[in-house]
C-alpha cells in the first residue's frame, strides 16, 4: 500500500517539475505546424479523464498496395478521377457489394517512406529468409506436404491472422478502441483477441518483458505525445515474421484522431537483420460498424479436412506401390 | 472535476475507520463492507474504477460444486491433479432437468475420447482443452488473470486463456444478431454495480472440467460490485430454460494483480491444442 502512495503522490510531483520544460517545447513546435483548424478538431476529442479520445469501432480497409505499383511511380496520390477509377474497378473484381472493401483515401501505396513507396532493399540475409519464408509459405498453400498440423500456416491454423502490424486484408479489417486512464485496448475482430496496452508516462515507462520472452502480438508500451498515441512494441515470436522480419522487429504505430469518422494511423519497422532502412505507411481508419465474434480454430475442418485428404493421398499412394512390385 | 488527490484522500478516509473497526467486528465488515465501500470514480464519470488487472483464486473450473482432491494422469504423478474446493454455486445445487444430469456425466467420460463432435470431425470433447473461447461466465474464473479496460461508453474484457475478449456496450443494445461462444454483452450501472446481461450463446462451451454445460438457451446476468480497492464481488446468475429447472447463481471474489511487474500476456493455445485435435490424422512413419 505505502507503494502505491508514493507512486501516485509522490512521482507525480517529482517527475512533474523534470517534465515541464521538454515536452512543453516539443508541443509547442507541434503545434507550430499544424494548422489551427486541425489543432481545434483534436481539442475537440477528449475523453472525461482528459486524455485524447481514440475511442470507437473502426476499419482499416484500403484498397491500396501496400508498395507503389510502377503505374503509379513518382506518385503519392491519384486525382480525384483515378481514384473513382480503382474504387470502381475494386468493387467490380469483388462482384459488386462484396467485402466493402474498396475505401481509399488516394494513396497509390502505403508506403510513404521512402518516398518511393517500396519496401527499402532487403539485406543479403533478409532477402536469403524472406526467399525461405515465401516459399514455406507456398508450400503450406498449395502443394504441401501436410505431414502433420505444424506444415499449415498460421492464418490457416487460426493461431492468429496477421502478424502486426496490420496490413488491409480483404475482410476482417474492424477494429474497436476502448480506453481507460492507465490502458488502451485494441479488439481485433480477426480473430477475436485484444492488445491491452498500458500507457505510461515516458518517465516512468515500464521496460519491454525480459527479452527471452517471445508473444504472438509482441510486448507494446504506450504513451502520449500531444495528441498522438504512440506505441513501441517488442519481442515478438520468430513465426509472427512481418513481410519476412526477424523476432527483432521493432515496430512504433501513431494514432491521432483527425475526424469524427477518421484516425489517422501509420506505422515505421526496423529490422537491420531484414531490411537496409527503416520504413514507414500510412493506414487511416475510419468509421466501422458492428463488431462481431470471429471464432476461428473452434470450426477449423479447413485443418481437418487437408490432414484427412492427405492421410487418404498417403494410402492411395502405398496401395499403388504395392500393386507396382507385384 | 474530481482531482486524483481528493481520491486519494477519499481512500485513506474509508480505509482507517474499516481497519480499526475490523479489529473488533470481523464477521460484521465481512457482511457489509462490500455495501459500505466506495470505490474511487473513473476520472470524469459518476461510475467506480474498475479498471486493472484480477484474477479469481478458487476451484470453480475444475468443478463448479464441492469437490475433494483427485488425481492427474498417472504418468504426471502430482502434477495436473485436481485441488479439492469448496465450490461457488449458491446452495451448490445444480438444478439439472434428469436428462441433462445424464449427460453431464457423459459429457466428463468422454472429455479425453475421439467422439463424434460434427458433421465433419471426431475429436475429444472438453472444450478447453481444444482451447477454445471458454465463453461466459466461466473465462471469469479460469486460473488466468485478465484485464477490464472501462471506458466512458464501452467495456473491453481481455482474457489471457486463448485471446478470447468481450466488448460490453455501456447502453441498450438490441438482441443478439447471431449466437456466439463469448455471447452478447449489454452493461449498465446499478450505482455501484456494473451489471452485465449476456444472451446469444451457442451451445459449445462448459463451465468446467467436470462436464457441467448449458443449451444455447442460455441466459447469464454478471454483477461485479467493488468491495475494497483489490477486490470485486462477482455473481452471475446463470439460467437455461432447456437444461435447468431454475435459474441458479455462483458467486466468489475477483482479486487484483498486485505483483510488481504484473502484466496482461498472451496464452495463444492454438497450437497446444493440435496434437489433440489433429494428432491421429499425423502422417505414420514407413505408410
Amino acid at each position: 500500500m505505502r507503494h502505491r502512495i508514493l507512486a501516485s503522490v509522490g512521482m507525480p510531483l517529482i517527475v512533474a517539475g523534470l517534465l515541464a520544460a521538454a515536452p512543453a517545447a516539443a508541443q509547442v513546435a507541434a503545434a507550430a505546424q499544424v494548422p489551427a483548424a486541425k489543432a481545434a478538431a483534436a481539442k475537440k476529442w477528449r475523453t472525461p479523464w482528459g486524455d485524447p479520445d481514440l475511442q470507437g469501432s473502426w476499419s482499416n480497409t484500403n484498397i491500396a498496395p501496400l508498395e507503389r505499383p510502377a503505374k503509379w511511380a513518382g506518385r503519392e496520390f491519384m486525382t480525384e478521377q483515378e481514384r473513382a477509377e480503382e474504387e470502381k474497378k475494386r468493387a467490380r473484381s469483388e462482384g459488386g457489394s462484396f467485402y466493402d472493401s474498396s475505401w481509399t483515401d488516394g494513396r497509390t501505396s502505403l508506403i510513404y517512406d521512402p518516398p518511393d513507396g517500396r519496401m527499402p532493399a532487403p539485406t543479403p540475409e533478409g532477402k536469403k529468409r524472406q526467399a525461405a519464408l515465401k516459399a514455406a509459405f507456398d508450400r503450406a498453400r498449395n502443394n504441401g506436404p501436410y505431414d502433420g498440423p505444424e506444415d499449415m500456416e498460421i492464418r490457416t491454423r487460426c493461431i492468429i491472422r496477421d502478424a502486426l502490424p496490420r496490413i488491409p486484408a480483404t475482410y476482417g479489417n474492424s477494429y474497436e478502441i476502448v480506453q481507460s486512464p492507465g490502458s488502451v485496448a485494441i479488439y481485433h475482430e480477426a480473430i477475436h483477441e485484444t492488445r491491452v496496452i498500458p500507457i505510461d508516462r515516458p518517465i516512468d515507462r515500464r521496460p519491454h518483458l525480459n527479452a527471452g520472452v517471445r508473444q504472438w502480438f509482441g510486448d507494446p508500451r504506450g504513451h502520449w505525445e500531444g495528441d498522438t498515441l504512440v506505441v513501441e512494441t517488442t519481442n515478438f515470436n520468430d513465426e509472427t515474421a512481418f513481410q519476412g522480419s526477424t523476432k527483432n522487429l521493432l515496430l512504433v504505430e501513431r494514432w491521432r484522431r483527425a475526424a469524427a469518422d477518421r484516425i489517422d494511423y501509420t506505422f515505421t519497422v526496423s529490422d537491420p537483420e531484414t531490411w537496409t532502412k527503416p520504413w514507414s505507411a500510412s493506414i487511416p481508419w475510419h468509421s466501422a460498424g458492428q463488431l462481431f465474434e470471429y471464432a476461428c480454430h473452434e470450426d477449423n475442418i479447413d485443418m481437418y479436412g487437408i490432414l484427412t485428404g492427405a492421410r487418404a493421398d498417403d494410402k492411395k499412394a502405398a496401395e499403388a506401390a504395392k500393386k507396382g512390385t507385384k | 472535476m474530481t482531482t486524483p488527490l481528493r481520491i486519494l484522500r477519499a481512500g485513506i478516509a474509508w480505509a482507517f475507520p474499516l481497519a480499526v473497526f475490523s479489529l473488533v467486528a470481523i464477521p460484521a465488515v465481512a457482511q457489509t463492507s462490500a455495501a459500505a465501500y466506495k470505490a474511487p470514480r473513473l476520472l470524469g464519470t459518476p461510475n467506480p474504477n474498475l479498471n486493472g488487472l484480477w484474477q479469481a483464486i478458487n476451484e470453480g473450473n475444475w468443478d463448479l460444486q464441492v469437490h475433494a482432491a483427485q488425481p492427474g494422469p498417472p504418468q504426471f504423478g502430482a502434477l495436473y491433479a485436481q485441488p479439492p474446493g469448496p465450490g461457488i454455486v449458491e446452495g451448490n445445487e445444480i438444478p439439472y432437468q434428469p436428462w441433462a444430469l445424464a449427460k453431464k456425466k457423459e459429457n466428463f467420460e468422454k472429455r479425453f475420447v475421439r467422439v463424434k463432435y460434427d458433421a465433419f470431425r471426431e475429436i475429444p470433447l472438453d472444450p478447453e482443452a481444444k482451447c477454445y473461447l471458454p465463453g461466459v461466465p466461466r473465462a471469469t474464473y479460469m486460473p488466468f488473470p485478465f484485464q477490464i479496460v472501462q471506458g466512458n461508453k464501452k467495456i473491453v474484457i481481455a482474457y489471457e486463456f486463448a485471446g478470447a475478449s468481450r466488448i460490453i456496450p455501456l447502453e441498450k443494445v438490441g438482441e443478439a444478431p447471431v449466437d456466439s461462444y463469448m455471447g452478447w454483452s449489454a452493461g449498465r450501472w446499478e450505482g455501484d454495480t456494473l451489471v452485465v446481461d449476456v444472451t446469444g450463446f451457442n451451445d459449445r462451451t462448459w463451465f468446467d472440467r467436470a462436464g457441467n454445460f448449458h443449451s444455447d438457451a442460455l441466459h447469464v446476468v454478471e454483477r461485479y460490485t467493488p468491495a475494497s480497492p483489490d477486490v470485486i464481488r462477482y455473481e452471475a446468475t446463470i439460467e437455461d430454460s432447456k437444461v435447468f429447472t431454475r435459474p441458479w447463481k455462483i458467486s466468489f471474489p475477483l482479486y487484483r494483480r498486485l505483483d510488481k511487474d504484473a502484466l496482461f500476456m498472451e496464452f495463444k493455445c492454438v497450437p497446444f491444442s493440435e496434437e489433440l485435435i489433429y494428432g491421429h490424422l499425423r502422417k505414420q512413419a514407413g505408410k
